[in-house]
């Protein structure tokens, strides 16, 4: 297919959950997010004194899709890729980082949280996030899934768009 | 390949409406989330110009509800028709894992038409990927069109071996719009599990 899906559960899931929550603690950024490059949420964690945050399928979406946008001009000025984007507001920000090939992090901040550290943190958990990606992607799960599941998929899919 | 994540015990798909300028591709969208339930959708995102002509996407997340204890969704996303966003809309089809092409009736489009699909097979092949290896159903929209073309023509020049399941359109009224959908919804889940 068209590129290596990225499937996170258990151990490596647990271990990247953990990973974002130590980055929102050391930088004081609100939300942080493991996506990968087609926009799927994999892990997300938001600090808790954090207000909610917006749809995170849209900030996905809207990051994942900048990541590709961006890397496809690094590859017109012939480079492999750029490093890490910083976008700056007024008071929010946003940190968008390579966790390897196949996957993103994604760090939301508002004024309180301290650039230095938010870049600093950053990266070294979107290398510790990559290291996860590989051993995710090397070894993927068993997908049990079966002809019911099928079948139970086509009974929703009448259900929400009629027969 | 659909996305799964067993945490969250989630299923995602990525649906990508194809076509030419104009064809109606986010029309789809727009009735589609004018049409579902809330709770059944999420924010529907636009990145359009000011003449809301679609310049790097549109996104629609729909759950479709839980199978066997997954959370199963689709993500449908459009590509900007007009030629010259070719690189943008390249980008869309990362990952993609079913197609539903737009095609226009009108028959001063049906050079575009061809031409949108000549690009496809092209952007797809840069993924290493081939139609044929794809669930892609053929819409053919605008049949109010007074001088809307036989659909067989529109066939004819998209997919002349007759390889998709074709279904005609008013996408501003709705019509066929939920039955292409829920047909590429079928053969990507068919897929699911079967080894693809």
């Amino acid at each position: 297919m068209v590129e290596p899906s990225l499937v996170l559960y258990g151990g490596p899931y647990e271990r990247a959950m953990d990973v974002l929550e130590e980055t929102l603690r050391e930088t004081g950024a609100r939300y942080a997010l493991f996506i990968d490059r087609k926009g799927f949420v994999l892990a997300h964690k938001e600090a808790l004194w954090a207000p909610k945050p917006p749809p995170l399928d849209s900030l996905a979406t809207l990051v994942a899709g900048n990541a590709a946008a961006t890397q496809a001009l690094a590859k017109l000025l012939g480079e492999a890729r750029f490093q890490e984007v910083v976008h700056q507001g007024e008071r929010m920000g946003l940190y968008v980082d390579e966790a390897g090939e196949h996957a993103l992090l994604v760090l939301v901040f508002d004024e309180n949280a301290p650039l230095g550290k938010v870049k600093l943190y950053g990266k070294r958990a979107a290398e510790a996030l990559a290291r996860l990606a590989e051993e995710a992607m090397a070894n993927p799960p068993k997908l049990n899934l079966d002809t019911q599941y099928r079948e139970e998929a086509k009974a929703l899919l009448d259900e929400l768009f009629g027969n | 390949m659909s996305t799964i994540n067993f945490a969250n015990r989630e299923i995602n798909f990525k649906i990508v409406y194809y076509g030419p300028g104009l064809s109606g591709k986010t029309t789809n969208l727009k009735w589609i989330y004018g049409k579902i339930p809330e709770g059944r959708k999420g924010e529907m995102v636009s990145l359009a110009t000011e003449d809301e002509r679609t310049l790097f996407f549109d996104f629609l997340p729909l759950d479709l509800g839980e199978v066997k204890g997954f959370k199963t969704r689709f993500h449908l996303y459009t590509v900007p028709g007009q030629v010259f966003y070719n690189a943008s809309r390249k980008l869309i089809l990362r990952g993609v894992d079913g197609i539903v092409f737009v095609a226009d009736s009108a028959p001063n489009r049906l050079r575009a038409n061809a031409e949108s699909m000549r690009n496809m097979r092209e952007n797809l092949a840069e993924y290493g990927l081939k139609v044929e290896d794809l669930p892609v159903v053929l819409q053919i929209n605008k049949r109010d069109l007074p001088d809307a073309l036989p659909v067989e023509m529109v066939r004819a020049v998209v997919d002349p071996e007759g390889r998709f399941p074709v279904f005609e359109a008013v996408a501003t009224e709705g019509k066929g719009v939920f039955e292409t959908l829920k047909e590429v919804s079928r053969l990507v889940l068919a897929r699911v599990g079967s080894g693809a």
